[in-house]
């Protein structure tokens, strides 16, 4: 299994999610989850945990069986500018010219820092020669590979070993950029699509863009909704009767900020004491910043940047109600933590964590007047608190990682059988 | 000799418009008019007008030995008086048979058994007067709400003056007997409670059109011979249901006029066969034993009990709310707050607001003018906080001798060519 963002290392819900996976997986598979950066002293039970970063330049050596070389594919420079998973990245036809040749190219030790920083596309491709030449020293049985940054080396393991290709798609380049996406990262999760022999969006919602925008056989669609970890904390009894609003996720286009800033500025008309929390970093954070004090509401704003775990839990003790506008959102888990909260939460129809919280309130991304309706009504009637949590803890008990990995298991089961039949 | 004891239910709700927490204050007119005239046409159009032309036909066609009983909720009743008076005349026409017996009810459809006796018995007058003034009739039999029954209500109906009371025939409660008797409360002396037969009430009611239901296509002459394989096992066959049943819920195409137009012949085929009316019904056999009902039932859902229009936080909270401003209401002697605030009494409201099966798309979901519970719920309150504010309001100057007098009593909405003006009652409320 490959993966990228793992934890510790974890700034969206791409670790988070393929953690809980491969943990409940690890009840009735053996699951060696290559990463690029493992921290030491980091493990996980019953989990090969490797970190690319932690192996030793002479055991490179050896699976190389030749000196490393400083030498690393070119990119065109238009790639060498700062890019995440969660960013966009210019078109290019790098893939078609480059891709079938790149991997001849010389190794050398594996070495990262940041994971979105810096050249990400360059740390993605070094990231599959290695994993790819690892991966060969051991049998394995399937191939499973989480997001676009781990699509090379699976894709490339699939042509040598004919293994069967599960890919898992968290986020697409199309929830990212949106309908104008046709860039390299898109058009390799396109091929992905293409040679996989099962995809596991996680969500139909994610299903139907796999299907619709980059062409995949929708025979292959095998939707697996996230699990959740049950919280520690019991708040279940909380009567929650302020008016703390949150918003928490990064704060980029894709997540819908500025609806909510639009939402609360007519919420404040009519429910002046109201406050709200913006809880995430991103690149729209100065705008929305500028954009409340431009509408005089900046002083019902709290604006708290990144928070870690325990911080985001301490807000959420305290919110009374929780908004995901996201324009797209392929999952949104933080929709369910916030609901394991004990509180109403209200996320956008464009949402895969909608099917699985069908008690939400739920509202078109763009319906500004919609979305402040619901929070104004949150605040005010008890009867609808009520409801909206009771409805979505009757859903929580539903979603586990187990259920998850059930399904997974499913997954893997019929592609044995399928290659079973053909030999 | 068995008989059939037709009744239907005819019931439109003045449904509430998308109204706004925005709308508080500015907006005292609460009803989407526009909707409401919308669904009665469509609904007239597709059940009432042909229905009643069919039922019409099948009395004159059998000589008096076609007969059914209506139960018509004051606020349908008002809306075919404002909006489809052609509706009002055809119904009156079939009064006018001899052969139709319509049925007691509380003019809102409301739940106010449960929360306001005195309300429930001011809402069972006011119905019954206008069934006297359209039909000429005095009921004799009462229904409540959907059904909704238990040993003390047949009691309390019992003391209103009623021979009977129709509920529906619930298995947990019937332990095995047959619904096609007469029964009676424990505690009631006289009053017969007519039990629903859900099974053959609901082969028309809800699989008729079913293509996944092994008896589909049902014909009339199957269906005859089901009710006479009742022949020396019951007396009465009590099949209730909605009137929407015949081309609203069973579309025309699915044939269910032409099995309404043939039943009628092949049960008469049967010489001990025969139609009666709800109080013919209650009148032709004695009580046979005891039907014991602690909790109110009710017909809907499978769970047959409240919990289609109680016990979700929001319908709780909301309809507590709402009989609590019951004393304040009535205490303004104004009659469009009095008006407003009955007209969202009407269960149907609450019934919008049941969460009990969220994804299904179910029975719930098709009824409900909204996208949500949510949604129901949130228009509800917005209003409720109109017309509680607008109370409040009034409440000082009533206190005050002097201003009595030009206190807002404004009275019935205008009817101009067909069609409601709400603006006057917004008029009337905003000082």
């Amino acid at each position: 299994m490959f993966g990228w963002e793992f934890p510790p290392e974890i700034s969206g819900g791409l670790g988070v999610a393929t953690l809980g996976l491969c943990k409940a997986l690890a009840h009735d598979a053996d699951v060696k989850m290559i990463i690029p950066k493992n921290v030491p002293n980091f493990n996980i039970e019953n989990i090969e945990l490797v970190g690319l970063n932690s192996i030793d330049p002479e055991d490179i050596e050896v699976l190389f069986g030749t000196e490393p070389t400083p030498k690393i594919p070119i990119l065109p420079s238009s790639f060498k500018q700062p890019i995440g998973p969660y960013s966009s990245v210019l078109p290019s036809e790098f893939l078609d010219q480059t891709y079938y040749e790149y991997y001849n190219a010389a190794i050398q030790p594996f070495e990262i820092e940041e994971l979105y920083g810096g050249d990400v596309i360059a740390k993605v491709i070094e990231f599959e020669k290695i994993a790819v030449a690892y991966c060969l020293k051991d049998d394995f049985d399937i191939i499973h590979a989480h997001d676009w940054l781990t699509f090379l080396p699976a894709m490339h393991l699939k042509m040598i070993t004919g293994k069967p290709l599960v890919i898992h798609i968290h986020s697409t380049e199309f929830d990212r950029t949106g309908v104008e996406s046709n860039n390299w990262v898109f058009e390799l999760e396109r091929r992905a699509m293409e040679m996989a022999d099962c995809i596991i969006p996680v969500s139909n919602y994610t299903g139907d863009i796999c299907v619709q925008y980059y062409g995949a056989d929708p025979h292959k669609i095998r939707t697996v909704h996230n699990g959740i970890v049950p919280v520690s904390t019991k708040v279940d009894a909380k009567k929650r009767k302020g008016n703390l609003v949150v918003y928490f996720g990064r704060v980029t286009q894709q997540k819908g900020p500025d609806y909510f800033v639009e939402a609360a500025k007519k919420v404040l008309e009519y429910l002046p004491d109201t406050k709200f929390v913006m809880a995430g970093a991103g690149d729209l954070l100065e705008t929305m910043i500028l954009k409340t004090a431009s509408y005089g509401i900046g002083d019902r704003f709290y604006f708290t940047n990144f928070l870690n775990k325990d911080k985001l839990d301490e807000l959420l003790l305290a919110a009374d109600l929780y908004c995901m506008p996201s324009k797209s959102e392929p999952f949104g888990l933080s929709a369910l933590e916030a609901a394991q909260f004990g509180i109403p939460v209200i996320i956008s129809n464009t949402s895969g964590v909608a099917e699985v919280l069908p008690g939400a309130m739920k509202v078109a991304f763009d319906d500004v007047d919609k979305l402040a309706a619901y929070m104004v009504a949150s605040l005010n009637f008890t009867g609808l608190r009520q409801a909206v949590v009771a409805a979505d803890n009757s859903s929580l008990n539903q979603i586990t990682w187990e259920k998850c990995a059930k399904e997974v298991m499913q997954v893997y089961e019929s592609l044995f059988n399928e290659t079973n039949n053909i030999c | 000799m068995p008989s059939i004891c037709f009744y239907f239910q005819v019931h439109q709700p003045y449904r509430l418009k998308e109204y706004s927490y925005f709308d508080i204050g500015s907006d005292h007119h609460y009803f989407d008019d526009e909707k409401n005239r919308e669904v009665l046409k469509k609904v007239s159009e597709k059940c009432y007008l042909p229905a009643n032309k069919l039922m019409l036909e099948l009395i004159k066609e059998h000589n008096g030995k076609f007969k059914i009983s209506y139960s018509i909720s004051g606020v349908a009743l008002e809306q075919f008086e404002t909006w489809q008076p052609d509706v009002l005349q055809s119904f009156k026409d079939l009064a006018a048979t001899g052969c139709v017996e319509f049925i007691a009810e509380t003019y809102y459809h409301s739940l106010a058994y449960i929360f306001s006796k005195e309300e429930f018995k001011k809402q069972i007058e006011q119905h019954r007067k206008l069934i006297k003034k359209h039909f000429n009739q005095e009921p004799k039999v009462f229904r409540n709400t959907e059904l909704q029954y238990n040993n003390e209500l047949a009691k309390f109906i019992e003391d209103l003056g009623y021979d009977a009371i129709i509920c529906e025939g619930v298995d947990r409660l019937l332990h095995g007997r047959s619904p096609n008797f007469i029964y009676k409360a424990p505690n009631a002396h006289k009053i017969k409670s007519l039990l629903k037969n859900y099974k053959l009430s609901d082969d028309i009611a809800f699989r008729f059109s079913d293509q996944n239901w092994s008896e589909f296509p049902l014909s009339a002459q199957t269906y005859a011979t089901w009710v006479h394989s009742v022949a020396g096992t019951g007396e009465t066959i009590n099949l209730f249901m909605d009137y929407e049943t015949f081309g609203e819920h069973q579309w025309e195409h699915s044939g269910i006029f032409e099995f309404l137009r043939h039943m009628p012949v092949y049960v008469l085929a049967h010489k001990d066969f025969s139609f009666k009316t709800v109080s013919e019904t209650a009148a032709a056999y004695p009580v046979r034993d005891a039907y014991d009902a602690h909790q109110l039932t009710s017909w809907a859902d499978t769970e047959r009990d409240l919990s289609a229009w109680l016990g979700n936080p929001m319908q709780d909270e909301s309809i507590a709310k709402i009989y609590q401003l019951e004393q304040q209401v009535y205490a303004s002697g104004d009659v469009s707050f009095i008006d407003s605030w009955k007209k969202m009494l009407t269960s149907d409201h609450f019934y919008y607001m049941c969460s009990k099966y969220w994804a299904d798309g179910d029975v719930h979901k098709y009824f409900s003018p909204y996208d949500s519970p949510y949604d129901a719920y949130i228009y509800f309150m917005n209003a409720m906080s109109d017309l509680s504010i607008q109370l409040k309001s009034i409440e000082k100057p009533l206190k005050n001798a002097v201003v009595k007098e030009t206190a807002p009593k404004k009275t019935t909405v205008k009817v101009v060519a067909g069609k409601k003006v709400p603006g006057k009652k917004a008029v009337a409320m905003s000082k």
